[in-house]
C-alpha cells in the first residue's frame, strides 16, 4: 500500500512540476511581472535593521509607479525572520517553493544569510547585496552571489590609513562587537597597522547584550590611544562615547557605516557625535545629490508609511537594490537569470546613490569578482 | 590603586541598577513566589510612556514622571490582576510560562507603537557628564541612580516595617492561610505587592532610558537583577541590593584584570561558587524541607 | 480501560489494540508526508521533530523530575557543534559522531547536575541560565569551533546515502525521533523513571525509600541533555552554518515553554506542545497576509500604532495563545485533551 501512495505521490508531483515549467519561461518571471524576494529582522534584537526591507519596498514602488522596467512590474515579497536562521530558511523555502522568486535581493545578516546560502546557490538564484559586509559572501565567490556592501575590513583599513597618515594618530585602539561583524573590523584594522609597523595599543571586545561599557572604556583609557575605531553597533557606539566623555577621555573616535546615520546619531547621543569620523556606503541622509533627492520625493515620501525615517537603513535597502534593478533593465525584454547573471558582470563603475558599483566575469579564485563596492567614498 | 578603586566605583554605578530589578523581583517573589519575568517590560512600557509624553507632547518632566509611577502601579496591580489572578491551580511553572507570556505581549506592544529604532529620553540630569571626586570620577547620572536606589530601599525598609500594610504584607509571604483567618485580605495584598514592585522597576527603567532606550533594553538589566536577587537570598530585600552591588564590583574588577569577554558570564559563575557554599543565598535563612 | 491491574500492564508498550491501530496509522502517516505536501513543509516537520526530541529530552528533567531548566540551548549548542567539528575535524563519520556529541551534552548535564544536587527553584533557575549562556561565551572564545565567525556544517552522508535534500533528511529525523521519544517513554516506565517521579514528588521521602538523590538527579540533567544534544547535532544540518549567536537564552525559554505548554510529565503533551510552539513560531509571520485579519491590522496599526512595527503583532499573539493556555489549564495541552476524553467517555448520557 505504501508503495503504491509512493508511486502515486511521485506521479503527482512531476506532474505539478511539469506543469510548472510550462507555463513558465523562467521562475518568476512572467509577461507582467518578476518575483524578487527578501527577508528582513521587522521583530526581535535587530529589528532596527526592518528599514531595509521597507527601503526596498518602497523603492520598487517608485519603479513600479514609473512604469515597471520593460513592461513589467516588481512585485516584491518580504517577510520577518527576526534573525532567526531557522527562520530566514522558512521563508525562503516557502516563497521560493510557492510563488516562485527570480532573484532575491538583500536580506539582513550574516547568520541569516549564511544559512540560505547554500540552498539559493545550489538552485542557481541570483542574490543581490546581502547587508551585511562579511567576508564570508566572496569566499569562495558563488556565481550568483554579487556582494554590494563594502568590506567592514577593507572599512577598518581605510580609517585606519586615513588616521595614521592624514591625521598623523600614533595609537590606536579598536572596541569590536563580538561577531563576525567586529572580528572583520578587527582584521582589516590590524592588517593596516602592520604595513605601518604598528600595533592596535587596545582591542576591546563587546558583547550584543552588554549595557554597561566602563570597564571597557576604562580599557581602552589606560591603553591611552589617540584614535578609537568603534566596531559596535549604533547603541554601543554612542555609550563608548559618551562614557569617554563622562570619563574625560576624548580620542579621535572612528566608526563604521553601520553608524554613519549622522541625524540619528546626533540625535540619540544628545549631541556627542559630533566630530566622529565614520565611514559611508553610501550618500548622507541629506545629501543634495539629485538621485538622493529623488529616491526621497518619489520613493520615500509616496511609498513609505507615514512613521518611516528617512535614515541611512531605509535607503540601504535602495543602495542593495539598484543594481539589480540596473541588471534587469540591461535584460531587457528577455529575462533569465543567466542573464541577469551576464549584464550583472557587464557592469562597470555603476553610479547610484553609493560607491561606484562593478563586477567582473566569474572567477573561483578571485573573490573580487563577485564584490561590487570595493572602497568606501569617504574613507 | 587608582584604578582598582575607579573599578569598585565603577561598579557600584553599575549595580544601582540591578539593584532596583532585583528588588522589584524580590518583592513579587516574597509574595507569590513567581520569578516575574515580566517585570523588564513592566517597566519598559512606562519608559516608553514617559516618553512618548516628554517627547512628543513636550510635557515637563516633573509633571510626567510621577504620573508614570502611578502608572505604573496601576499596571502592576491590573496584571495580576487580569492575568495572575484567574490562573487555575497555578503551579510554579506554569505561573513561570505565563509571566513569559506577558513579556512578549508587552514587549510586542511597545515595539509595535514605537518601532525598533534607538530613542533617547529628555531628562535634565546627563548620563555622559561626570562629578570628580578626588580622582575618580561617576557620571552625574549614575550618582543619582545610587541615590534613588538608597532612598527607594530606605522608603521600602520602613514600609514594610512600620506601615500597616507592610506588615499585613509579611504576614501573607508567612503564611497566606494564617494571614487569611486573621482578617488580612490577602487577594488585595498581593495585588498590591505587584503594584509596588512594578513602581519600583519603573524607575529602573527610566533612569535606562535616559541613556538609550530600544524594545530590547531590558532584557539585560532584567537578567542581571534577577542574579543579584538569587546572590543575595531571593526573599530578602537587603539581600537582593548587596547582592546588586556585589555583582557590579565583581563584573567590573574581572572585566578590568581578567577578560573583558566573560565580564557578563563571571556574575553567574560566582553565583554557582556561592550557592554551592549557601543554597539559600547569602541572605536568605535556609528552610530545611519536611517531608 | 484505563485501570492498570498489574505491572505489566503498565510497563506494557501497546496497551491495547486501539494504540496498536494509533501507532500504525501515524508511522504510515510520516513515512507518507513527504510525498504529500510541498518542500516547505517537509521542512517545517524536520523543524517541529527536532524540537519534539528536545522537548521530550526537557521533559525528563522538568516534567518528571521536577527540577528546571533555563540553560538547555547550551546542550544544544555541544551537540551541534560536537557533531560538526567531530565530522569535519577527526572525520567521524555522522551516527558516530552525533552520539558522541550528545555523550559530551551528556556529560555536561552530569556536571550541572552537581550543584542542581542543592538547589531548586530560583536558584536552579539562574544556574542553569548561567550555564546556557557561558556555554555560547566559550564557543565564540574558541577559534577551534570557528570563534564567532561561525562553522559550516559538511555534507550529511551516511553509508553511501547523501541526505541533500530536505526529503531525505526528513526520514533520518523521523527515524531518530521515534526511537528516541520511544526510548524515553520506556525509560519513564522502568525503575529509573519511578526515581525521577518520586524524586519531583518528595525527594526527602524517596531517599529515605532507597532512591540515590546523586545519582538519579544527575541521571535526569544528563539523559536529558543527551536528547538535547542529539537534537543539536541534527538541527546543525538543518542550517548547515552555526555560530555562537543561534543558541540564545530565548531558545532555552522556548524549549521550557515547549514543555510546559504541552503539559508537564506527558510524553505526547511535550510532542503537541513541542509541534504547536514551533508551527506558531514559523508560521506567525504570515499573519499579516491573512485575509481580513491582515488589513484589518494594518488599518488599526495605521490609526492607533506605527506600520514599522506591526510585524510584532506576531509576539502578542504568542504570548497571548501561551498565556492562555496556562490560565485555563495547567497541565497544558495535555490537561486540555484528558478532560474532553473524559467528557465524551460517558457521551451521549
Amino acid at each position: 500500500m505504501r508503495s503504491s501512495g509512493f508511486k502515486l505521490a511521485a506521479a503527482v508531483s512531476a506532474l505539478v512540476l511539469g506543469l510548472a515549467f510550462g507555463v513558465w519561461a523562467e521562475e518568476g518571471v512572467t509577461d507582467t511581472e518578476i518575483h524578487i524576494g527578501q527577508w528582513g529582522p521587522q521583530t526581535g534584537p535587530a529589528a532596527a535593521w526592518g528599514s531595509v526591507a521597507r527601503g526596498t519596498d518602497a523603492y520598487f514602488k517608485m519603479i513600479n509607479a514609473e512604469g515597471g522596467i520593460h513592461g513589467r512590474k516588481l512585485i516584491h515579497h518580504m517577510f520577518d525572520d527576526a534573525y532567526n536562521p531557522a527562520k530566514t530558511l522558512a521563508g525562503v523555502k516557502e516563497l521560493q517553493e510557492g510563488t516562485g522568486m527570480f532573484a532575491w535581493v538583500s536580506g539582513v545578516g550574516t547568520a541569516p544569510g549564511l544559512a540560505v546560502k547554500d540552498y539559493l546557490m545550489e538552485r542557481k538564484i541570483p542574490w543581490v547585496g546581502p547587508s551585511a559586509g562579511s567576508l564570508h559572501w566572496i569566499t569562495p565567490p558563488e556565481k550568483y552571489l554579487f556582494a554590494v556592501y563594502p568590506l567592514y575590513y577593507i572599512e577598518a583599513k581605510a580609517l585606519v590609513r586615513y588616521g595614521v597618515e592624514k591625521m598623523g594618530f600614533k595609537k590606536v585602539a579598536i572596541i569590536y562587537q563580538n561577531d563576525d561583524y567586529g572580528k572583520n573590523g578587527v582584521k582589516g584594522a590590524k592588517e593596516e597597522l602592520a604595513e605601518h609597523n604598528m600595533k592596535l595599543v587596545a582591542e576591546v571586545p563587546v558583547n550584543l547584550t552588554d549595557s554597561d561599557l566602563k570597564p571597557h572604556v576604562m580599557k581602552l583609557k589606560n591603553s591611552g590611544a589617540d584614535m578609537v575605531l568603534l566596531w559596535t553597533s549604533p547603541k554601543h557606539a554612542v555609550i563608548t562615547v559618551g562614557t569617554s566623555k563622562a570619563m574625560q577621555f576624548s580620542p579621535q573616535f572612528m566608526s563604521t557605516s553601520t553608524c554613519s546615520d549622522f541625524p540619528l546619531m546626533m540625535h540619540i547621543s544628545k549631541g556627542l557625535w559630533e566630530g566622529v569620523i565614520a565611514a559611508t556606503f553610501a550618500e548622507l541622509p541629506d545629501s543634495p545629490h539629485p538621485l538622493m533627492q529623488k529616491y526621497k520625493k518619489d520613493a520615500f515620501e509616496k511609498f513609505a508609511a507615514k512613521d518611516e525615517r528617512w535614515g541611512l537603513f531605509f535607503y540601504a535597502g535602495i543602495v542593495f537594490a539598484e543594481p539589480l534593478v540596473e541588471g534587469i533593465k540591461r535584460c531587457g525584454k528577455d529575462l533569465t537569470r543567466e542573464r541577469l547573471v551576464k549584464e550583472l558582470e557587464g557592469l562597470k563603475d555603476f553610479q547610484g546613490i553609493s560607491g561606484k558599483i562593478g563586477y567582473k566575469p566569474f572567477d573561483p579564485n578571485d573573490p573580487s569578482c563577485r564584490q561590487g563596492q570595493n572602497h568606501s567614498p569617504d574613507g | 590603586m587608582l584604578n582598582f578603586l575607579q573599578m569598585v566605583v565603577n561598579g557600584i554605578a553599575a549595580g544601582s541598577i540591578y539593584a532596583l530589578m532585583g528588588l522589584a523581583m524580590v518583592i513579587i517573589y516574597k509574595t507569590s513566589e513567581v520569578p516575574n519575568f515580566a517585570q523588564g517590560e513592566m517597566a519598559l512600557v512606562c519608559s516608553y510612556l514617559a516618553y512618548m509624553f516628554l517627547d512628543q507632547y513636550g510635557l515637563p518632566v516633573y509633571a510626567v514622571f510621577p504620573a508614570v509611577l502611578v502608572f505604573a502601579f496601576l499596571l502592576g496591580c491590573l496584571l495580576e490582576f487580569a492575568v495572575l489572578r484567574r490562573a487555575k491551580e497555578p503551579n510554579v511553572l506554569g505561573m513561570i510560562i505565563i509571566t513569559i507570556g506577558l513579556e512578549m505581549i508587552l514587549m510586542g506592544i511597545v515595539s509595535w507603537k514605537f518601532g525598533a529604532e534607538q530613542k533617547t529620553m529628555p531628562f535634565p540630569v546627563s548620563p555622559y557628564d561626570s562629578l570628580v571626586i578626588g580622582k575618580l570620577y561617576i557620571s552625574s547620572l549614575e550618582a543619582m541612580m545610587l541615590c534613588v536606589t538608597l532612598v527607594i530601599m530606605g522608603i521600602l525598609f520602613v514600609f514594610l516595617r512600620f506601615s500597616k500594610l507592610g506588615v499585613a504584607m509579611k504576614a501573607t509571604q508567612q503564611n497566606a492561610t494564617a494571614a487569611r483567618l486573621m482578617g488580612i485580605r490577602v487577594r488585595r495584598i498581593l495585588m498590591g505587592t505587584w503594584g509596588i514592585s512594578s513602581v519600583v522597576g519603573c524607575t529602573a527603567g527610566l533612569l535606562i532610558s535616559t541613556t538609550l532606550m530600544q524594545p530590547y533594553m531590558m532584557w539585560d538589566p532584567l537578567l542581571k537583577g534577577f542574579a543579584a536577587a538569587v546572590l543575595g537570598g531571593m526573599t530578602s530585600l537587603p539581600g537582593a541590593v548587596v547582592g546588586a552591588y556585589l555583582l557590579g564590583i565583581i563584573e567590573n574588577l574581572f572585566g578590568g584584570y581578567v577578560s573583558i569577554e566573560f565580564k557578563s558570564t563571571v556574575a553567574f559563575a560566582v553565583i554557582v561558587l556561592i550557592l554551592c557554599i549557601k543554597p539559600s543565598g547569602l541572605f536568605a535563612r535556609h528552610y530545611v524541607k519536611k517531608v | 480501560m484505563d485501570m492498570k491491574r498489574d505491572y505489566y500492564e503498565d510497563i506494557r508498550f501497546f496497551t491495547s489494540g486501539v494504540t496498536v491501530f494509533w501507532f500504525v496509522v501515524l508511522i504510515v502517516f510520516l513515512s507518507a508526508f513527504p510525498f504529500l505536501v510541498k518542500n516547505y513543509y517537509v521542512y517545517v516537520a524536520n523543524y517541529m521533530a527536532i524540537n519534539v526530541i528536545v522537548a521530550v529530552g526537557l521533559n525528563i528533567l522538568v516534567g518528571y523530575t521536577g527540577q528546571i531548566s533555563l540553560g538547555h540551548a547550551g546542550f544544544f549548542a555541544i551537540g551541534a557543534y560536537g557533531t560538526v567539528t567531530l565530522m569535519t575535524s577527526a572525520h567521524v563519520p555522522f551516527l558516530p559522531a552525533l552520539f558522541l556529541a550528545a555523550g559530551t551534552a551528556a556529560f555536561f548535564g552530569f556536571l550541572l547536575g552537581l550543584p542542581a544536587l542543592r538547589l531548586e527553584g530560583p536558584y536552579l533557575a539562574i544556574v542553569t541560565l548561567g550555564f546556557g549562556l557561558t556555554v555560547t561565551q566559550v564557543i565564540g572564545k574558541l577559534d577551534f569551533f570557528g570563534g564567532r565567525q561561525g562553522l559550516h556544517a559538511p555534507d550529511l552522508v551516511i553509508g553511501s546515502w547523501n541526505l541533500d535534500t530536505d526529503r531525505e533528511f526528513y526520514y533520518l529525523v523521523m527515524v531518530i525521533t521515534v526511537v528516541m521519544v520511544v526510548a524515553v517513554r520506556n525509560i519513564i516506565k522502568t525503575r529509573v523513571g519511578r526515581a525521577f517521579i518520586a524524586i519531583r514528588d518528595a525527594d526527602i521521602a524517596a531517599e529515605a525509600m532507597g532512591v540515590n538523590l546523586v545519582v538519579f538527579k544527575t541521571l535526569a540533567f544528563a539523559l536529558s541533555a543527551f536528547c538535547t544534544g542529539i537534537a543539536g547535532g541534527l538541527y546543525a544540518f538543518v542550517l548547515r552554518f552555526i555560530e555562537p549567536e543561534i543558541f540564545t537564552l530565548l531558545m532555552s525559554i522556548m524549549f521550557l515553554a515547549m514543555v510546559v505548554v504541552g503539559g508537564l510529565g506527558s510524553i505526547m503533551g511535550s510532542i503537541t506542545g513541542a509541534c504547536l510552539l514551533s508551527w506558531m513560531d514559523l508560521q506567525l509571520r504570515n499573519i499579516l497576509s491573512f485575509p481580513h485579519v491582515g488589513t484589518w491590522l494594518e488599518s488599526l496599526s495605521r490609526m492607533y500604532f506605527s506600520i514599522t512595527g506591526v510585524s510584532n503583532i506576531q509576539f502578542i499573539l504568542f504570548g497571548g495563545i501561551m498565556i492562555a493556555i496556562m490560565l485555563f489549564e495547567p497541565l497544558g495541552i495535555f490537561g486540555i485533551w484528558i478532560r474532553t476524553k473524559k467528557y465524551w467517555k460517558t457521551w451521549p448520557f
